[in-house]
């Protein structure tokens, strides 16, 4: 009898854990407190807001880092404006079905004013049309999809990222007029994100004449030896658009453990501590914050939060802190904040600066007006160098 | 040739871990007819325990004591650890479930996994961690011959698979123990006639398969450097597949299932594109079980009549 309670205990444990990591189901996390009020009219200024990302899962490495960034902007901001915004988290696994369960959580929380996320173009696609039902902003720190803005489905949505139609071409072009191979292997990693970016790229490099080896690897996969074993002498350069920048760290081990001399060509996604091959070219939206004088306190925040942070946190810094200064000018103007004051807010951002090293205003369809482009090159201390930024 | 030879070691590296989380797989099925699910998440907290150990000396660029004492220690504390991990899963969330209906276990089993899972999330976070191998076993040593290019640490994979692989068929097939754990995997009620403490030889059981799924997770880390809460999950499903395509229940099996599906991922890879190297393997499973669907080395149950 005593064995089948444990039994029982165990096994509800083991359910419980289970629909931590599965479900989509949402907790309050974070309720920083005004520690020092700025006004009279901003003293009470409370607000809900949501943040969606895949906090467990196969990406949860990436939901985690948008999630202390996320957490590291509301309390910077509830200090620094005298807010008491609360955020409420929504784990969706990447999932579409997930994120769509999520939103209608959300969007029946009355309270609730706006979310940061999802992080996923696909999910975004999903839950687009419950948000802008719900007139509830929602912007996203890593849809890069163009047709999110293009197709007029998502009223409420913004990003404060650029598109797959920009960066692709740009990372293409760049390889063709400076690193110039004759012959070059580009690998996507089976998810949408990169094999957006191949296609956007490979026409690029078929149009200069170069020989175009396309190989796709499962995102899962922790090996690349048998692909780096198709690498030739002539294959000068190896293009991975790829989410998982510690799988970019393993290639460019394989690479080294085959002798191989190519060199990897990264898009934004393996922007990351987690990669460190030296010689190794990254493209991303976003600088390396660490090269920021007026970023040091986040970066240094950062560090403490999520020492391994890379290029999917500070965008979803900048989108918390657009939700939470659009909260602060509701209530600095007497209104109580709700969805549609902090959306019109949200539309009316203009922000000279930002942790992405660039002003954030958003465009009729929620782009980022000007949306920069960012190039690195990885030195032989591991280190990001700037290399060019348009 | 070379690129074939290249492939095939390639091949050999992954072979042998699936080969040994597989037997672990097997192990537990031919004595309890339980899947246990959570087997490849022993893989992962193996890996982890062996990183640790390296952080625990000095890590990988600053080591404070010679590689191969640091290897001994990190083969070890992952194969005991992991293997009293499993010891104390199956007392805990199996054995009171052994005479319950096949699907309890068995959802027990999913349940453990999710729970080793985001226990590790919880714990350790979502970041991946790198064993950086190279800093202290160098890419220079090994065998380069033209394009052909093995590194010391696949082979000290490769041999120490086989070595381990090899072990386990002797203790299974001359040693006491083994002999205890055939009968109970023959008819546990009559091996518990005839003296078998049954218990035990389930535990050891699940000791032996759990150690060699936690030392996979630190040749895992060694050879592939990268890991991560979640790696578990699909080298656990490979390994599965292999211990079905050899004859779930047969050691000999999980370890031909093993090698054959980590070469022939290399060379569907090498040869015609990793982008069918999924497809194509689970193809082959499909045709092995449609044409031998108790597996390469599997023996056909008997018909009791």
């Amino acid at each position: 009898m005593k064995g089948r309670i444990i039994t029982a205990a165990l096994a509800l444990t083991a359910l419980v854990a289970a629909g931590c990591g599965s479900s989509s189901s949402s907790s309050t996390t974070s309720s920083a407190a005004a520690s020092g009020g700025s006004s009279s009219s901003t003293k009470s200024c409370v607000a809900t807001i949501g943040i969606e990302g895949p906090f467990t899962g196969d990406v949860a490495v990436l939901g985690q880092e948008q999630l202390a960034f996320a957490k590291l902007a509301i309390d910077m901001d509830n200090k620094a404006n005298g807010t008491n915004i609360t955020l409420v988290q929504g784990d969706t696994q990447l999932d579409p079905a997930q994120a769509t369960t999520v939103t209608q959580q959300f969007t029946s929380n009355s309270k609730m004013v706006a979310t940061v996320g999802p992080a996923g173009s696909q999910e975004v696609q999903a839950v687009g049309p419950l948000f802008g039902r719900a007139g509830m902003a929602f912007i996203t720190g890593s849809a890069t999809n163009p047709d999110l803005t293009k197709s007029g489905k998502n009223p409420t949505f913004f990003r404060v990222v650029s598109r797959d139609d920009l960066q692709g071409p740009q990372d293409a072009n760049y390889i063709v007029k400076n690193l110039k191979p004759k012959r070059l292997m580009i690998i996507d990693d089976q998810e949408v994100y990169s094999t957006g970016l191949t296609s956007a790229m490979i026409p690029i490099f078929k149009q200069a004449g170069i020989q175009v080896d396309h190989e796709s690897v499962s995102q899962k996969v922790t090996d690349f030896s048998s692909i780096v074993a198709k690498v030739t002498p002539e294959t000068t350069v190896v293009v991975l658009p790829w989410q998982v920048a510690a799988n970019a760290q393993q290639f460019g081990k394989n690479l080294a453990e085959q002798k191989k001399k190519a060199t990897i060509f990264g898009t934004d996604g393996t922007q990351s501590s987690s990669f460190t091959i030296p010689g190794s070219y990254v493209s991303a939206f976003g600088p390396d914050i660490n090269s920021i004088p007026a970023d040091a306190a986040i970066a240094a925040a950062a560090k403490a939060a999520y020492p391994k942070y890379g290029t999917f946190g500070p965008p979803v810094f900048a989108a918390t802190h657009v939700i939470d200064e659009a909260i602060s000018s509701v209530c600095k103007s007497g209104q109580t904040p709700s969805r549609a004051n902090v959306l019109a807010a949200v539309k009316g951002t203009s922000e000279a600066s930002s942790i992405l090293g660039q002003p954030i205003k958003f465009d009729s369809h929620g782009d980022l007006i000007g949306a920069k482009w960012f190039l690195f090159k990885i030195n032989n201390k591991g280190q990001y160098k700037l290399v060019t930024n348009t | 040739m070379r690129f074939f030879i290249q492939e095939l070691v390639n091949g050999l590296t992954q072979g042998s871990l699936y080969a040994l989380i597989a037997l672990g797989y097997s192990m537990v099925y031919g004595i309890l007819k339980l899947l246990n699910f959570a087997h490849g998440d022993l893989y992962m907290v193996g890996a982890f325990v062996g990183y640790f150990v390296i952080q625990w000396f000095g890590g990988s660029t600053a080591l404070t004591i010679p590689v191969p004492l640091l290897l001994l220690f990190m083969f070890l504390l992952a194969g005991g650890g992991v293997g009293m991990l499993g010891v104390a899963i199956e007392r805990f969330a199996y054995r009171p479930l052994r005479d319950a209906p096949r699907i309890a276990p068995l959802i027990t089993a999913l349940g453990v996994s999710f729970l080793l899972e985001n226990s590790m999330l919880l714990l350790f976070g979502a970041s991946f961690r790198d064993y950086n191998t190279s800093a202290f076993i160098p890419f220079s040593s090994g065998i380069h011959i033209g394009v052909l290019n093995i590194s010391l640490t696949r082979i000290l994979v490769i041999v120490l698979s086989l070595v381990l692989m090899i072990g386990l068929r002797l203790l299974v097939d001359r040693t006491k123990l083994g002999r205890q754990m055939r009968a109970v995997a023959e008819d546990r009620e009559a091996a518990e006639m005839l003296g078998v403490n049954v218990d035990y030889t389930i535990s050891m059981t699940f000791f032996l398969g759990s150690a060699l799924a936690g030392i996979a997770g630190v040749m895992a880390g060694l050879v592939f450097n990268q890991i991560y809460t979640l790696m578990g999950f699909v080298a656990g499903l490979k390994a599965f597949t292999a211990a079905v395509v050899g004859g779930i229940g047969s050691i000999a099996g999980a370890m031909l299932g093993g090698l054959l599906i980590g070469i022939a991922e290399a060379m569907i890879s090498g040869y015609i594109s990793s982008t069918y190297t999924n497809l194509i393997v689970f193809g082959i499973l499909i045709v092995v079980m449609i044409l031998r669907p108790q597996g390469l080395l599997g023996r056909a149950p008997l018909q009791k009549v």
